[in-house]
């Protein structure tokens, strides 16, 4: 990366070596970190979003929510994971054990490791991978198998037809997500995050991506609700009909693999959005124009750092407006049913997507320099 | 041309479905900013309304085991246990029991009492672990019933039809507001004014036609 960011991974390998280690050792130490601070910060964020979907929902419905545990019922989260550690992971019989241990783990996994391309700043990610993008769209579609894994291993109808289920919408609507996503790789010219972001930070909020690709941020929306299984698309796990779906036989800690899933899903989701439409990290204004209206040179350190912050603030105040915008969706329109799921999917949103990326590429052909040269 | 139609009907018909999500979470949102409509129960209770038909009240005393109750309850629920004293010739009470976990609080023992021994309370907090905990004997039937009004641990509150007119929230009311409406007081004087007023009529009347 260029210097202009802060080099924590250098500073930190130095402060080792300066302590008697050699390099090797500094960086081996190194290498873990930023891994286990992402699965931390991810479950935080889980643990903030079931903590906030609680209280929205109370409010949707005039209620109050949880206000017992801790002000505000803030410790909600901790009693729901320690209620889920402490239960007896069952077992049903006649289920396949292999499969049904690994249906939760390979929903669970690919979530997590889609964290490593998320960037809160400049240098604030793990890797930056010059695939990115695509790497983001790849293990994302992993999860269909983990799902078809537990359904059918559960020995259960409602497992199994949610299982199908998930797949089938799964699927479906991994294209027009892929379609929308790829519009704006091809105004961005790469698939590395951190580049869609800092091609979109030049005016502030004037060159963010949403006003170039209204069509592709309204297909992205809806394909990662049902990417990520929300209310209007829930049908996998439709408790009317079909118990809990794929989890219906699950308890204990796989359940729990199964509840952080889907929830850290839906904040990678709104991350993505985030990075994708909404500019990323940057701030409403350029901090670069910031820094020259008040004078202070780029490379103060001062500066440096609470450029980071802000960063990280913005990154998590856009997703945050995503995850609110779900949770008021689940409040408003009711379920599809698995024809108009389908229907709106291949019939409505991959056309439209498809009408979008040709109109992209028109237009960058047509305008260079509006629609990235 | 006809082609060219269809692709604007939908993507009108499109527009429009969005437009009514949107409107849908208008009013979802809308409702975020009111106040929460539950009631805090075990700090905050429902001040129950003067027709509630809660536990069974029972005065020992007062009842000459007439069995009205037993044959008005529709499941024949109360137990009078009596045997006929033949000295005093009189039906002598030995015990008297209802069990709650039966009985359904139409209050027809109260109705057709013919002592007043029955009465309705604004009890219903009955729960119990065991469901023979229910069955109420003339003791525990005979206990008064606590008011929520007077429970300092608890915030009471009106009902929806108790609160002044146009008020929908029964959290701080201002002392001394009454309920939409007439009381029945009120209702009563009134009723008794017209008719004092329509005897007069009818005299006068009267005393017309006699001249």
């Amino acid at each position: 990366m260029t210097t202009a960011g802060i080099d924590l991974q250098h500073s930190f390998e130095t402060a080792l070596q300066n302590l008697g280690l050699s390099p090797g050792a500094a960086h081996a130490l190194w290498v873990p970190l930023p891994m286990v601070l992402m699965v931390i910060a991810a479950t935080l964020g889980v643990m903030v979003m079931t903590w906030l979907e609680r209280k929205i929902s109370a409010a949707a419905q005039q209620r109050i929510g949880p206000n017992m545990a801790g002000p505000h019922g803030v410790l909600i989260p901790i009693a729901d994971g320690i209620k889920l550690l402490t239960k007896e992971d069952v077992l049903p019989s006649l289920a396949d054990p292999v499969l049904f241990t690994l249906g939760p783990i390979l929903v669970f996994l690919p979530v997590f490791l889609c964290y490593l391309v998320v960037p809160f700043g400049q240098n604030l990610l793990i890797s930056n991978i010059a695939i990115g993008v695509l790497f983001l769209i790849a293990t994302s579609s992993v999860q269909p198998i983990g799902l078809l894994m537990s359904g059918y291993g559960s020995n259960n109808k409602y497992s199994l037809l949610g299982g199908l289920r998930a797949a089938a919408q799964s699927i479906s609507y991994e294209l027009p997500l892929a379609l929308s996503v790829l519009a704006v790789v091809l105004m961005s010219n790469g698939l590395d995050t951190v580049g869609i972001v800092e091609q979109q930070s030049g005016l502030g909020i004037l060159s963010w991506n949403v006003w170039r690709q209204p069509i592709g941020f309204v297909i992205f929306l809806i394909s990662a609700l049902a990417e990520t299984e929300r209310i209007p698309f829930d049908l996998p796990e439709a408790e009317e009909e079909l118990v809990a779906g794929y989890h219906t036989e699950y308890s204990g800690i796989k359940f729990a693999l199964f509840y952080l899933g889907s929830y850290a899903n839906l904040l990678l989701a709104s991350l993505i959005a985030a990075v994708l439409y909404l500019g990323g990290w940057s701030f409403v204004v350029p901090v670069e124009t910031i820094a020259a209206w008040i004078g202070i040179p780029l490379d103060n350190p001062f500066l440096q750092i609470a450029a980071a912050a802000l960063g990280i603030v913005m990154t998590m105040v856009k997703a945050f407006i995503f995850v609110f915008l779900a949770i008021l969706l689940r409040w408003t329109v009711p379920r599809v049913r698995i024809d108009q799921l389908l229907d709106l999917g291949w019939k409505f949103l991959l056309p439209v997507s498809f009408v979008n990326l040709l109109l992209t590429a028109a237009l960058k052909l047509a305008f260079p320099s509006f629609f990235g040269g | 041309m006809t082609f060219l139609k269809r692709v604007g009907e939908y993507v009108s018909d499109a527009f429009k479905a969005a437009k009514y999500i949107g409107q849908g979470m208008g009013v979802v949102f809308d409702h975020m900013n009111r106040r929460p409509v539950t009631v805090q129960y075990p700090f905050e209770k429902l001040i129950p309304s003067e027709r509630f038909r809660g536990r069974i009240h029972f005065e020992f005393d007062k009842c000459i085991a007439c069995e009205i109750c037993v044959r008005v309850c529709p499941i024949d629920l109360p137990v009078v246990d009596w045997v006929y004293n033949t000295e005093l010739k009189k039906k002598e009470l030995y015990s008297y029991s209802i069990d709650f976990g039966v009985c359904i609080f139409c209050a027809n023992c109260v109705e057709f009492c013919p002592t007043n021994c029955l009465s309705v309370t604004e009890d219903y907090e009955l729960a119990t672990y065991d469901r023979h905990e229910l069955n109420y004997h003339q003791v525990a039937l005979g206990r008064l019933p606590s008011k929520v009004t007077e429970d300092p641990m608890v915030t009471p509150l009106r009902e929806f039809a108790y609160l002044p007119k146009g008020v929908i929230d029964p959290h701080d009311l201002p002392a001394g507001s009454q309920r939409a409406g007439k009381r029945p007081e009120e209702i009563l004087a009134e009723m008794k004014a017209a008719k004092a007023a329509e005897e007069t009529e009818e005299k006068v009347a009267k005393a017309a036609a006699d001249t």
